[in-house]
């Protein structure tokens, strides 16, 4: 074991490394302003933070993780209900603004490892469908702050960990049943095709009487639904949801964004325009440059070159996120990083995608890089984690 | 990776760690296209910025009369447009020079266009050749000023559908992009929604000089919806008629004509009229003003928009009423007309000596004593409900723009008028006979007679082609022994010798039934009003209103015929009777 008990230092390496491009890059997008000192500060907050991640028994936080949740859902509903800034998503209090989906994410990545191998050693009654409403309940919720694309992120960072904690793919098909059953409703084939795969499943699992009438009742009530819930939005709402899924219907507002990115991103050709040279950026054609784009900003100014570097870096933190996931002998441990990977193989892989024009556009963050303070310092939680969990791969 | 830790989790790893790899090679991939493949095109797209988003407007739909004739369709005109991120301020003054525009003006649009940086928005449109080319020929030097073909909005009768029509200006919601039109009056307004399609939008790429060289290739591009074209039931060569014969009066008067069995309304005149066209661009304070000054008031839309005291074409309600709540019958033969009535102390005059009359040659000679003295024992809200079942009083359409309800009084209204006691049935004498509180438009007429003629199952109203009729269902309840009655009276007051008609459409070969109307006025001449029909095969029916024209048989009646001749001849060429 070459680096058996031992800090992994090329993590932090990696780690240390994106934050300050992320630093230069935000120092770019707000020409020098004042942001980029709440930036600094963030990163401040976010390395004590990686520090205490780092050096806390991973046993404390496995049993501290269930509280957590109430902490998280009642921040979630008091954003539903008290959210501003310029999508609602923020809850602010004094100086400060919370962005309780970033939060929501870190904290069901350890409550997801803290139930997952209770779930598959079947040690605990109901916790099946325990986990299956906690992990629903705060989705929805990130959903209606409104944060579509976080909560679909989150729900792929789960199916992720529930694969990795060993469940097959029948399970995960009966995990993702509901939403399969809505998109079902599209046609009366698919919604034949899907229940006749949900029997078989069944069947093939030997699922007891109970299981078998709460998810055909279940599923059959959600394909019913889903039509007249979609008939029940405003016009307005539905027009944001189908430009999610399709942003070139609103070619004024999201299209045009994409447009000026990818021309950002193209024109910093092979070596870039150098640092603090971006003429997309300065002309403030680019929008949201310190945030969704900041991406745009590094690869206008830094090139081809720079924007490899930049995904290696991201490749080897994964890389060694995910190794310590797979050496970790504590289920919780290895569950809890493999989540925080996905985390990030998510995030990277969106907010570069929608830079680059091949993924839809959401507010998904670029890790380390976008401008914020919440996504930065969980970032920072799960890192944090990640290293212990690296470190102390043989505790129990 | 040398060795491998116990367990069986080498499978997840694996298959995690290669869908890892998948999704960053994507990146790296499209990367490479963006940055190196494609590189050398984004940055010079980027060294300027040179792609901007330009609206296209939709092609907005055609009106066209029920034969295909076009009133109001597009045709090009010039729009000077400026994208602010390009345009040079400096050149603020050299550009309304060019355009022959007050320095305020322009500075105004200019700070208007600031607030979209990145949009071509409007400074003038509307411009012609001659207007538009000093600035194309300065264009070298007018960097973010664009010069693009729009349609514009023509009315190709000019003014004979201005009311109906109406007319197009420049949208100033903010949900529309600047430069758009939008209906203000008339049809173009109520139909708006459909005869505007909605805009795309492309993105060009254009050169230092602001001239078009690409359109930007991947991007999402909306292409324009053309708006609907729209034919409606009405004849233009049948309506330009009526406004040429409307006109020879030289008063200001309305004519509809429609067809009873279908409900189309084929005809609606309105005399005098202003020209459509001059509002399209912004109207100048010259036009203007000869249209507000005009004292017969072109904007006032004598077919539906203003309602009249009826007159003795009212009688044809009057009838109905009468003999429904057998009030009368026609054998019934009151006391002789000696010119006058007295009632309650007052003198109700009629307007000659009739003698001893029955209801047909009542309606015939239009003789006001008959009901005079046949109404006393009756109800005004009787009436009234009658009056409403035919459509008086309220609006017909859901369509027609401005258009007038009337009114038709009741012991309700009379009671807000006067004060309880302060009326009484001698006002039911005036009413009979169509004077007083009554207010009636043309169209109502027009509808009043369709009624008779159809013995009160006239399909409602339509006005578009292919729609859902846009008027209020009729059904009044009126016995068919009493449409008889009254098509009797109508006829004879064309055939009798002594009818009111006989002088002005006794000649005709069309077996005309028809009601003439002269209502007293505290304002000058009396209003003339003719109303009538066609039976079966030539479904015609018809209203003529002439405002201070004099007396409805000798003015109104002509125009009444002359525009019934054209009807037929356009639309029931074959009718025999």
């Amino acid at each position: 074991m070459p680096d058996g008990d031992r800090t992994d230092y090329r993590m932090i390496g990696a780690i240390a490394i994106l934050l300050v491009l992320g630093l230069l890059s935000v120092y770019s997008a707000v020409f020098g302003g004042a942001l980029f000192y709440r930036q600094l500060a963030v990163v401040m907050v976010g390395l004590v933070v990686l520090l205490l991640a780092f050096n806390i028994p991973l046993r404390i936080v496995e049993e501290v993780s269930p509280l957590v949740y109430p902490l998280v859902a009642v921040l979630l509903l008091l954003t539903v209900f008290f959210g501003r800034g310029p999508a609602g998503r923020w809850l602010i209090i004094g100086p400060i603004n919370l962005q309780a989906s970033e939060f929501a994410k870190a904290a069901l990545i350890i409550i997801s490892a803290r139930l997952l191998p209770g779930l598959k050693t079947g040690a605990v009654r109901w916790s099946g469908p325990v986990f299956i409403g906690g992990v629903t309940l705060l989705v929805v919720l990130t959903a209606m702050q409104p944060d579509l694309g976080t909560a679909v992120a989150m729900g792929l960072i789960v199916l992720g960990m529930v694969y990795w904690a060993g469940f097959g793919f029948r399970w995960m098909f009966l995990f993702v049943s509901p939403l399969l059953a809505a998109l079902s409703s599209l046609g009366f084939v698919w919604w034949l095709l899907f229940t006749a795969l949900l029997c078989v499943v069944l069947h093939i699992d030997r699922a007891p009487g109970w299981k078998w009438v709460a998810l055909t009742v279940g599923n059959t009530l959600v394909a019913a639904l889903t039509p007249m819930a979609w008939n029940l939005l405003m016009p307005y709402q539905k027009a944001r949801l189908t430009t999610f899924l399709n942003p070139a219907l609103d070619p004024q507002g999201a299209g045009w964004n994409i447009i000026q990115s990818q021309v950002a991103v193209g024109s910093g050709r092979f070596y870039g325009q150098g640092f603090l040279q971006g003429a997309q950026k300065a002309l403030a054609y680019l929008p949201a440059r310190h945030t969704d784009f900041i991406f745009s900003v590094y690869a206008e100014e830094f090139g081809f070159v720079g924007s490899v570097l930049l995904l290696g870096l991201y490749a080897t933190l994964i890389w060694r996120i995910l190794l310590a996931a797979r050496k970790s002998i504590n289920p919780f441990s290895s569950i809890l990083a493999a989540g925080v990977a996905f985390y990030f193989i998510i995030h990277v892989f969106v907010n570069i995608g929608m830079a680059m024009g091949i993924m839809p556009v959401t507010g998904l963050p670029l890790p380390m890089m976008t401008y914020g303070g919440s996504h930065i310092i969980m970032e920072m939680l799960m890192v944090g984690l990640a290293l212990n969990a690296a470190r102390n791969w043989r505790s129990w | 990776m040398k060795a491998k830790p116990s367990g069986g989790t080498s499978w997840p790893h694996a298959s995690v760690v290669t869908l890892f790899l998948v999704l960053f090679s994507l990146l790296v991939v499209r990367l490479f296209h963006l940055q190196l493949t494609r590189g050398e095109y984004y940055s010079t797209l980027a060294a300027r910025n040179r792609i901007r988003s330009v609206a296209v407007p939709a092609p907005r739909g055609v009106i066209m009369d029920r034969f295909g004739v076009v009133l109001a369709d597009n045709e090009p005109a010039f729009t000077v447009s400026v994208i602010h991120s390009e345009f040079d301020p400096e050149n603020t003054p050299l550009l309304a020079g060019l355009l022959s525009m007050p320095g305020e003006t322009m500075d105004e649009r200019i700070s208007a266009a600031a607030e979209s940086r990145f949009r071509a928005i409007v400074i003038r449109d509307d411009m012609d050749v001659v207007a538009v080319s000093p600035v194309a020929d300065n264009l070298y030097r007018l960097p973010g000023v664009i010069v693009s073909v729009t349609p514009r909005r023509r009315y190709r009768l000019g003014s004979s559908f201005c009311h109906l029509i109406g007319y197009v200006s420049l949208a100033d919601s903010a949900a529309r992009y600047h430069g758009e039109l939008s209906g203000i009056t008339g049809l173009e307004r109520i139909m708006n929604l459909r005869l505007s399609g909605s805009p795309g939008f492309i993105r060009e790429v254009v050169d230092a000089f602001g001239r078009v060289v690409d359109t930007f290739g991947d991007s999402p591009e909306a292409s324009p919806v053309p708006g609907e074209n729209i034919s409606l039931t009405v004849d233009a060569v049948l309506q330009t008629h009526a406004d040429s014969v409307m006109a020879t009066t030289g008063h200001p008067g309305g004519a509809v004509v429609l067809d009873w069995s279908t409900g189309e309304l084929l005809c609606l005149s309105s005399v005098p009229s202003f020209d459509p066209n001059l509002f399209i661009g912004g109207i100048s304070s010259r036009d203007w003003n000869a249209i507000i000054e005009n004292p017969q008031k072109p904007l006032l839309n004598r077919a539906w928009g203003t309602a009249y005291p009826p007159a003795s074409t009212y009688k044809i309600v009057s009838s109905a009423w009468l003999l429904e709540q057998g009030l009368t019958n026609p054998r019934l033969l009151p006391d002789p007309c000696y010119g006058s009535v007295s009632y309650g102390g007052n003198v109700f005059r009629c307007w000659a000596v009739h003698g001893r009359l029955n209801l047909e040659e009542a309606l015939a000679v239009s003789c006001d004593s008959y009901f005079y003295r046949t109404c006393q024992t009756g109800n005004m809200d009787d009436l009234a409900r009658i009056s409403r079942s035919m459509g008086l009083g309220e609006r017909l359409t859901a369509v027609l723009p401005g258009e007038a309800a009337g009114a038709v009084p009741d012991r309700h209204m009379m009671n807000s008028l006067y004060g309880a006691g302060g009326w009484g049935q001698g006002n039911l004498l005036n009413l009979v006979i169509g004077q007083g509180e009554l207010l009636i438009t043309p169209l109502q007429m027009a509808v009043v007679s369709g009624l008779v003629a159809a013995r009160g199952e006239m399909p409602p109203l339509s006005l578009v082609i292919g729609d859902e009729p846009c008027g209020v269902r009729l059904a009044p309840r009126v016995s068919l022994a009493t449409w008889e009655e009254i098509d009797r009276g109508l006829r004879s007051a064309v055939t009798a010798r002594n009818g009111t008609l006989h002088r002005s459409m006794g000649g005709s070969a069309f077996p005309i039934r028809a009601k003439s109307g002269t209502a007293e006025t505290h304002t000058g001449e009396d209003h003339a009003w003719v109303c009538g029909y066609l039976p079966h095969p030539a479904t015609i029916a018809f209203a003529v209103f002439v405002e201070n024209g004099g007396s409805g048989g000798a003015v109104a009646g002509p125009l009444a015929l002359s525009i019934m001749e054209k009807a037929v001849e356009r639309l029931y060429p074959d009718a025999r009777w």
